[in-house]
C-alpha cells in the first residue's frame, strides 16, 4: 500500500473515513450527548484526548506487548485516559460532568478508540498514528457539532445556551428527545451518502 | 414491589437502546434477523446480569472501602471482558450447537457500550444488590425486546423500496426513532 | 524470556503504571470534587433556607438528608431537606426548605430532573412552577390546583399551581415534597433532629 502523505492521512478522518458518517462507529455518545452544543464539544474533546493519547502510547510500546495480550492492555490503557478525563471534567467542569453523566466513562468501550488500536496505532509509526488519531478526532467533533447544532438550533432555537431563532420560531421539541437524535442521524447518514456518491460519479 | 416498577421501568420507560442510547452498535448490525436479534438479546441479557452482580461486589466490597473510585472504570470494563471470555468458554464446553449459534456474537459483547452503561449506572444510581440485579435482568430484556422489534421492522422493510441513501443505516436509525417515540407513551407509567 | 513470563511481565508493567497514573489523578482531584459536591448543596440550602450562615447535616438516610440553616449567631433558622424521587421519566431530586416550626415552606428548588424538555421541564422555571410553592402552608399535605390559575392569589394557603400541559410531573414534585414534609415532622416528633451544637429543637 503506497504510504499516505502525513495531510492525507490526517483529512482522510474528517471526511472519507469519518468515524460516525462512513464508520458507523461511536454512535451511542453521538446520539446521547448532542441534545445540546456544548455537551457535544465536550465529549468530542473528552474523547479525542483518550484517542490521541491512547494512539501515542500505543504505539509507541506496540513492539513490547505479545500479541496474545494486546486486546488487555489496550483496554487498560485506554481506560486509564478515560479516567483522568472522567476525574479532570468532575473536578472542574462540574455542570459539564453532570449533563454528560456515565457517557464521559462510556468513552472506555467507544468502538472507535479500540478499533483504531487495533487497526493502525499497532502497526504504524508514532508519528503517523499521532496524525491519524487527530484525524479521527476532528470527524468525530465535527460529526457531533453537526448533529448537536441541528438538534439545539431546531429543539431549542439556541445555540451554545444564546438564542438564535426568532421569538416567531416553535421550538420542535422532538429533537432533543431521543426520537429526534435517531432520526436527525438517519437522515444525516443518508445525506452523506448521498455526497459521496456525487462526488464518485464526477470523479469517474 | 419497588423492585418489581424497576424492572418495568427498565425494559419500557428507560429503555437501554431507545432512551439512553446503548448498545446502538449491536442494535443496527444484528438486528437484520429475529432469530440472531433474539440470540443476541438473550446473550446481552446473561452477560448483563452477571455483570450486574460482579461489578456490585467489585464497587461495594473493594472499592467503595478501599477510596479506590477512580478504578471504577477500568476494574467495571476488566470484568466484561473476563466475564464474557468465561462465557464463552463456559457455553463452548456445555452447549457447542449453542455456541454455534451465537458465534461471533460473543465476543462483540466486550465492546457493547449497553453492559458497561448498566455497570456503571447501577452505580451511579447507587442500587443496592437486589435492585442492581433487576436492573440487570430488566435492562438485558428491555434490549431483547427493542432488538428484536427492530429485527421484525426490518425484515419487513426488506421488501420495501426504501430509496438508496437510506438504505441499511438511515433507515434503520429513523425506524429507531419512531420506535423512540412510540415509547416514550410509557413514560409517566411509574409511581 | 520465554511468551507466557512475557506475557505476564508486559500485563503487570501495564497494570502498575496505568494503576499509579490513576491513582494519582484520582488523588489530586478527590478534593475539588468533593469541594464542588459540599458548594452546590451550600448554595441550595442558601437558596432555600434565606439568611443561612452555616449549615450542619441534622439526619441522614439514604436518598432522604435534612439539613439545620443557622444565621450568623448560630441560631436555627430552618430546615433543608434533601431528597429524590420518581418523575415522569426518570428520577427528580430537589431540596425544599421549612422554618423550624415547620409550619411553612419557604421555597422549592429543583437539583436535578430529566423530564421532557418544554413540559416536564418546566418544573424548574420560577416563573411558571416555583414561585407558587413559596411560603405555603404546611398544616396539611399540599394539593395540586388543576387547571393552573393565573396569579398567587387564587390559591389556597396549601395549593400549589400545575403547569398546563405536565400535570404528571407537577403531580410527582407534589408527592416527592408530601412524603418528605411528613417524614420531616415524624422525624422532629421523635426528637432525633439534635444539633451537635445542643440547640434547642
Amino acid at each position: 500500500m503506497p504510504s499516505k502523505s502525513a495531510g492525507a492521512e490526517y483529512i482522510k478522518g474528517l471526511w472519507e473515513e469519518n468515524p460516525v458518517f462512513r464508520q458507523l462507529l461511536g454512535m451511542c455518545p453521538t446520539l446521547a450527548v448532542t441534545n445540546a452544543v456544548i455537551n457535544g464539544i465536550a465529549m468530542g474533546l473528552a474523547t479525542s484526548f483518550v484517542l490521541i493519547l491512547s494512539s501515542v502510547v500505543v504505539s509507541s510500546i506496540k513492539k513490547l506487548i505479545p500479541s496474545q495480550v494486546r486486546i488487555a492492555s489496550y483496554i487498560v490503557i485506554i481506560a486509564t485516559f478515560v479516567t483522568i478525563a472522567d476525574r479532570f471534567m468532575a473536578a472542574f467542569f462540574p455542570p459539564i460532568s453532570k449533563s454528560l453523566g456515565p457517557y464521559i466513562p462510556l468513552i472506555v468501550v467507544n468502538c472507535i478508540i479500540l478499533g483504531r488500536q487495533e487497526a493502525f496505532s499497532s502497526k504504524n509509526s508514532v508519528g503517523r498514528s499521532l496524525v491519524d488519531a487527530l484525524g479521527m478526532s476532528t470527524g468525530f467533533i465535527l460529526a457531533l457539532l453537526v448533529l448537536s447544532s441541528i438538534r439545539e438550533i431546531l429543539g431549542m432555537g439556541t445555540f451554545l445556551g444564546h438564542q438564535v431563532m426568532g421569538a416567531w420560531f416553535k421550538p420542535w421539541i422532538i429533537m432533543i428527545l431521543p426520537a429526534g437524535a435517531f432520526i436527525t442521524l438517519g437522515i444525516l447518514l443518508a445525506v452523506a451518502l448521498v455526497i459521496e456518491s456525487k462526488t464518485k460519479k464526477r470523479k469517474t | 414491589m419497588e423492585l418489581i416498577t424497576l424492572f418495568i421501568a427498565a425494559i419500557l420507560v428507560n429503555n437501554f437502546v431507545l432512551y439512553y442510547f446503548l448498545g446502538i452498535c449491536p442494535f443496527l448490525g444484528v438486528s437484520k434477523k429475529i432469530d440472531s436479534a433474539f440470540s443476541m438479546g438473550l446473550a446481552v441479557t446473561f452477560v448483563m446480569t452477571l455483570t450486574a452482580v460482579v461489578s456490585w461486589m467489585i464497587n461495594h466490597w473493594i472499592l467503595i472501602p478501599y477510596n479506590l473510585d477512580y478504578l471504577q472504570i477500568v476494574s467495571f470494563i476488566l470484568v466484561i471482558a473476563a466475564l464474557v471470555q468465561l462465557v464463552e468458554m463456559f457455553i463452548r464446553k456445555i452447549s457447542p450447537p449453542l455456541y454455534q449459534a451465537l458465534g461471533i456474537y460473543l465476543p462483540l459483547i466486550t465492546t457493547n457500550c449497553a453492559i458497561m452503561g448498566l455497570a456503571l449506572l447501577a452505580a451511579l444510581k447507587d442500587y443496592g444488590f437486589a435492585k442492581t440485579v433487576v436492573f440487570g435482568v430488566g435492562s438485558g430484556l428491555g434490549f431483547t425486546l427493542a432488538i428484536v422489534l427492530m429485527a421484525g421492522i426490518r425484515e419487513q422493510l426488506d421488501l420495501a423500496d426504501v430509496p438508496e441513501p437510506l438504505k441499511g443505516a438511515g433507515i434503520a436509525l429513523i425506524v429507531a426513532g419512531i420506535m423512540a417515540l412510540a415509547f416514550t407513551g410509557f413514560s409517566g407509567m411509574i409511581n | 524470556m520465554n511468551l507466557s513470563a512475557r506475557m505476564i511481565v508486559v500485563l503487570t508493567t501495564v497494570g502498575l503504571i496505568s494503576g499509579s497514573l490513576m491513582a494519582v489523578v484520582g488523588m489530586l482531584t478527590k478534593d475539588r470534587i468533593a469541594l464542588n459536591r459540599q458548594q452546590e448543596i451550600e448554595a441550595a440550602i442558601l437558596e432555600v433556607v434565606p439568611g443561612t450562615d452555616t449549615s450542619e447535616e441534622l439526619f441522614a438516610e439514604k436518598n432522604f438528608t435534612i439539613y439545620g440553616g443557622k444565621n450568623r449567631d448560630g441560631n436555627l433558622i430552618g430546615y433543608a431537606v434533601y431528597t429524590s424521587g420518581t418523575g415522569f421519566q426518570d428520577i427528580i431530586s430537589l431540596m425544599f426548605g421549612t422554618d423550624p416550626n415547620i409550619t411553612k415552606i419557604n421555597s422549592l428548588s429543583i437539583l436535578e430532573q430529566k423530564e421532557t424538555p418544554g413540559l416536564g421541564a418546566k418544573i424548574t422555571d420560577k416563573e411558571l412552577f416555583l414561585k407558587f410553592w413559596d411560603n405555603k402552608n404546611t398544616g396539611s399535605a399540599l394539593s395540586l390546583r388543576k387547571p393552573a390559575v393565573r396569579s398567587q392569589d387564587e390559591l389556597a394557603a396549601n395549593e400549589v399551581n400545575t403547569i398546563t400541559g405536565a400535570t404528571i410531573s407537577s403531580d410527582k414534585v407534589l408527592s416527592i415534597v408530601n412524603q418528605s414534609l411528613e417524614k420531616l415532622k415524624q422525624i422532629k416528633q421523635a426528637g432525633k433532629l439534635i444539633s451537635e451544637d445542643n440547640d434547642a429543637e
